[in-house]
């Protein structure tokens, strides 16, 4: 049977990572916990049900249909129990408000391409096309390098973002279709890095050289994220360590620094997980923070070009 | 100036009578007019009123197109000119800034009941002085509350059917009605190269020539005769202004400005009657040609058209020997702008409930192709885009025909100012637009009467959306509304209006019945149902308009307006009996279209597929507006929707699309031309929907109806891109008469360069 990746969402329209207007298909599941992660549905690759709660209107529908007890109703609000939930749907329809849905579903390769084909018209003037996120692509490498050689095939633009977290073998057959690729520099101290994406950081160094000099090579556009989260990889000698590793990168890849932002808050909510940097605040690209941290990077890789933000993205090196 | 220009779309309009945010524009003679103009609220004049009672009085017993003539001409002879400080461009439609003048001859029916309210009334009220008050009661309704398009009109019809087909909200004529001298391109190219001279010198010929022995001489011994004095009617008029430039210019101490009026009085002496000579006198001409149109029709949508095209010549020459700076030439278009927002449209408090906010619909557009389908935009369409974003008025609206060959950084100068949020500029699809004037009242099968250079020199829209070619074309095009949302309510109503919403005819017959409900055992008989209701009532505005039409024909001719079209003259037939190339309408458009297709899919989902209830359940519980029926309500507003590239929903979009226009295109005019369909009303669905009981897709009663072609709100939940995807599969060079699409999009999706 011809394999299929488990999806949790594909966003239209989108301006943001990659140039010109983008499909973003994420895959969901990710061997990387890391704390403050935005898309919490791709934690997991199970799909998951997940649940509105501002917009339910406590009818009880849901405790009726449900056979394992997860929906209750509780002094006029809605309790749910989401370790119960077997995924079966039952739920989702008979909802009035709508306020349900299983995130997280199969889709072919093939499928995949289709989706983003339909909105090729929309991105042909601007270099616009299809990037593959997640989760991490690479947790279901072969679904997803299939759907950019697809892509590429019919003249697709192809980004990926990724934690480069996994297999070379599977990174290179996923790079070799790729017009951009993200790749996200989390922290550069290996012991730190475990800390606060739960994973060591040393597969991840070695397979962004190896990406580098790959990029190179086939003439990719390669391009460093560094999430800023304060109170996590902010201090200085992150930001120093990072920008001399990706200094010494052959072809001086672009380093785009994206400051800290709570917009998935509200969906660790939906599957019933918590959310861990609570206290923190979304910060600005004018942000002391950001400015300190543009700032370092700039003068410890003074070749390299230093972007800010998810949509910052140099049109003229793609 | 970027302090000034902070204000943009809701903002702007909240703000704007603080007399602050409204100074906006590229100078500071632009700021003061646009002040002036917003300052001032929308009033009438009775100036026409009075002069075409005077005239229909004296000539009572004589022929109709000789007393329309006359009237047309001592408009223009008597006309008393008024120049404001600042002003560069003269002329205004009424004696003061904001005005209107009263169409009376289209009015007086309404204006009976309505006149003591006219100020004060919930929709589009208007100032008025209490003489002119008075003397309109007392003195001039009177005289013509009989003799209206509407009141003849009504001789012909039973008193249920008029009624019904003005203010029942299923099938509406009303502003083909009362709109009469409307929905225009004047032939401005002819003007630029010949002035009115030229069509002095051919009607003189064409007089000369008649042979008083042939019986078709009589009428166009009439023709020719009044239409000399028209035409000199218009001439003294400009005239008139150019003394007055002089004389102010005597009295003025300001260097700057006196040499300004002398200019002015100059450039009078010289346009409309000559073609122009520079930049200056060409504006002038398009501004005055709009002034005299809407002192002669009643109507809405007066077309500037391809502006950039024939304005083009006279830009490039002073360009090209120093007289004219792009940033003057800004400044010229700014004015035109703000004179052009002035005028506003006095309607019934009927036709308000859907047109409301006094706006004219007139329209420019840049950009498109040349006769060898080459991109024809120049520096003129890129200084029109900018303009609107310094003046920031609400009309013309300027228009973008789009196409392969458009340079990227014209279509980019065109998404800065959409980003300002104000609904500027139209964006239309040439390939369409070209498709459908070669369709253009042709029926069927037909061609339209058109030939291909004259589709691709000067086709360009109208009004909203109403495709046309420049001086070839005469007719309403905003005729019939057909609320389609309504048919599958009908048809479980057995074509009785519900008593829950607004309008004339509550509880009574609004269309024709269809019998048992228990025969729709399937979805097929009750979609066929719904097709027979939507037929039932374009043909019944049909009947009713091609009445009008003939009225309009023998009795409300519009010289101004032949005189502004290439050939009328020479085959000596008014506009409205036919002189144009290709004579349009009365055009029937959808209104509802996404609520009808929504209902339909939510139909077949719940009723036949799921079989969640009964028809007869859905019956009751439209007519009961969903009292104790708020678990189906939820279930039909959950089914699929129009919108978001679903096959599902968007199979039968396609399918009601084809059939509403097919339809609509098998029907004549009285001018032997065909009907053309439209999907428009970017308001009407508000006004439409106080007037539509419940329907099918979950919409309570009197709640709006989907506006354009768009989705229902809130339905096209899958992003921009499915929804275009589904409005993309719609057939849409079948709308003969233009479609629209009113889409909103956030500004953080757009791309900021």
């Amino acid at each position: 049977m011809e394999k299929k990746a488990v999806i949790f969402d594909i966003g239209r329209f989108r301006n943001t990572d990659g140039p010109g207007i983008r499909t973003i298909i994420f895959f969901k599941g990710c061997p990387l916990r890391c704390k403050w992660c935005s898309n919490p549905f791709g934690l997991s690759v199970q799909p998951q049900l997940a649940v509105n709660f501002e917009k339910c209107t406590a009818c009880g529908k849901c405790a009726q249909v449900c056979k394992n007890g997860v929906n209750k109703i509780v002094d006029g609000k809605l309790e749910v129990n989401f370790s119960k939930c077997s995924q079966c749907g039952a739920c989702i329809v008979p909802c009035p408000a709508g306020c349900r849905k299983i995130t997280g579903e199969e889709y072919t390769a093939r499928e995949l391409y289709e989706e983003a084909r339909k909105d090729a018209a929309f991105s042909r003037r601007d270099n616009g096309g299809v990037t593959l996120s997640g989760g991490e692509i690479l947790a279901q490498y072969e679904v997803a390098a299939e759907v950019l050689r697809l892509c590429r095939q019919n003249y697709i633009n192809t980004c990926i973002e990724t934690s480069a977290y996994g297999k070379w073998e599977h990174l290179e057959q996923i790079a070799q279709y790729c017009n951009i690729i993200f790749v996200d520099l989390k922290h550069i101290d290996s012991a730190k890095h475990e800390e606060i994406t739960g994973v060591p950081n040393e597969l991840i160094l070695e397979n962004i050289r190896k990406l580098a000099d790959y990029a190179v090579e086939k003439n990719i556009q390669l391009i460093i994220r560094r999430p800023i989260i304060p109170g996590y990889n902010d201090e200085d000698e992150a930001t120093i360590g990072a920008a001399k590793f990706i200094a010494e990168l052959p072809g001086n890849p672009e380093i785009n620094i994206i400051p800290f932002h709570n917009l998935g808050e509200n969906k660790y909510d939906m599957i019933g997980e918590e959310y861990i940097p609570k206290d923190l605040t979304m910060l600005g690209k004018k942000d002391d923070i950001i400015v300190r941290v543009k700032e370092l990077t700039e003068k410890y890789a003074p070749d390299c070009r230093v972007s800010v933000g998810g949509e910052a993205i140099d049109l003229n090196k793609g | 100036m970027a302090a000034k220009n902070m204000f943009t779309g809701a903002k702007l309009g909240l703000g704007i009578r603080d007399g602050q945010s409204s100074k906006v524009g590229s100078t500071p003679r632009i700021q003061a007019l646009n002040g002036m103009m917003h300052a001032e609220r929308p009033n009438c004049d009775i100036f026409r009123a009075r002069v075409l009672t005077e005239v229909y009085r004296q000539t009572e017993g004589e022929p109709a197109m000789r007393r329309r003539y006359k009237a047309s001409a001592e408009l223009y002879k008597r006309f008393k000119p008024v120049i404001y400080e600042h002003e560069r461009l003269a002329g205004w439609p009424a004696s003061r800034i904001r005005g209107t003048q009263i169409a009376i001859d289209m009015h007086a029916h309404w204006l009976e009941g309505e006149i003591d309210q006219i100020r004060t009334r919930e929709y589009d009220p208007f100032e008025i002085s209490d003489e002119d008050l008075k003397e309109l009661k007392e003195d001039i309704i009177p005289y013509w509350k009989d003799k209206t398009p509407a009141s003849l009109w009504a001789k012909y019809l039973s008193e249920d059917e008029a009624h019904r087909s003005q203010e029942g909200g299923f099938a509406d004529v009303i502003n083909y009605v009362a709109s009469h001298g409307s929905h225009f391109l004047p032939d401005y190219p002819y003007l630029m190269e010949h002035g009115l001279r030229g069509q002095y010198e051919t009607a003189m010929k064409c007089l000369e020539e008649l042979d008083p022995d042939d019986p078709a001489s009589i009428d166009k011994k009439e023709f020719y005769a009044g239409l000399l004095e028209v035409l000199l009617g218009i001439k003294e008029m400009a005239e008139n202004y150019s003394n007055l430039a002089r004389t102010m210019a005597g009295k003025e101490e300001d260097p700057q400005r006196k040499q300004e009026l002398l200019k002015m009085a100059e450039c009078m002496r010289c346009v409309p009657w000559n073609p122009p000579r520079d930049f200056y006198e060409a504006i002038e001409v398009v501004w005055f040609v709009l002034c005299i149109l809407f002192v002669e029709g009643a109507g809405p949508s007066v077309t500037y058209g391809r502006f950039d095209q024939y304005m083009y010549p006279f830009y490039k020459k002073g360009i090209e020997d120093g007289t004219l700076t792009p940033e003057l030439a800004m400044e010229y278009i700014e004015e035109l702008y703000i004179k052009t927002t002035a005028n506003p449209w006095l309607l019934a408090t009927d036709l308000a409930y859907y047109f409301g906010g006094y706006f004219r619909y007139p329209h420019l557009d840049v950009g498109g192709l040349d006769r060898n389908r080459r991109d024809a935009s120049n520096e003129l369409s890129y200084l029109c885009l900018r303009a609107m974003r310094y003046v920031k008025t609400t009309a013309p609206s300027v228009s973008l025909l789009l196409h392969q060959k458009t340079p990227d950084d014209l279509l980019i100068e065109a998404c800065k100012l959409s980003a300002e949020g104000m609904g500027h500029p139209s964006f239309f699809n040439m390939e369409t637009l070209i498709s459908i004037l070669e369709q253009r009242a042709g029926g069927l099968n037909g061609r339209s009467p058109y030939t291909v250079d004259q589709i691709l020199e000067w086709g360009s829209p109208i009004g909203c959306v109403e495709p046309g070619v420049m001086g070839h074309q005469y007719g309403h095009t905003d005729s019939c509304m057909i609320n389609v949302a309504y048919a599958p309510t009908l048809v479980l109503t057995h074509g009785i209006k519900p008593d829950n919403v607004d309008g004339w005819g509550c509880g009574e017959r609004l269309s024709y019945d269809n019998g048992f409900i228990s025969q729709y055992t399937t979805f097929g008989k009750f979609y066929k149902a719904v097709k027979d209701q939507i037929e039932f009532a374009i043909k019944e505005a049909h009947y009713d308009t091609i009445i009008v039409e003939k009225i309009f024909a023998e009795q409300f001719q519009l010289p101004t307006y032949t005189l502004l079209l290439r050939g009328a003259v020479e085959r000596g037939i008014d506009a409205a009996s036919g002189g144009a190339t290709c004579n349009i309408g009365p055009t029937i458009q959808s209104v509802g279209f996404g609520t009808l297709v929504d209902s339909l899919a939510a139909v077949r989902k719940v009723i036949y597929d799921d079989k969640e209830a009964t028809i007869e359940e859905l019956a009751q519980a439209l007519s009961s507006n969903f009292v104790g029926y708020e678990e189906l309500r939820q279930k039909l507003a959950a089914a699929p929707k129009y919108g978001n590239d679903d096959d599902y929903v968007d199979d039968i979009a396609m399918d009601i699309w084809k059939f509403f226009a097919n339809t609509v295109r098998g029907l004549k005019n009285y001018r032997g031309g065909y009907i053309d369909p439209a999907v428009q009303m970017v308001q009407a669905h508000v006004g439409f929907g106080a007037k539509t009981g419940a329907t099918a897709n979950g919409r309570y009663a009197g709640t709006p109806l989907s506006d354009t072609m768009a989705a229902t709100q809130q339905g096209d939940t899958s992003g921009i891109m499915a929804a275009v995807r589904s409005y993309g599969k719609m057939d849409f060079p079948a709308y003969t008469n233009g479609t629209v699409l009113d889409m909103w999009i956030k500004g953080s999706d757009l791309i900021n360069r």
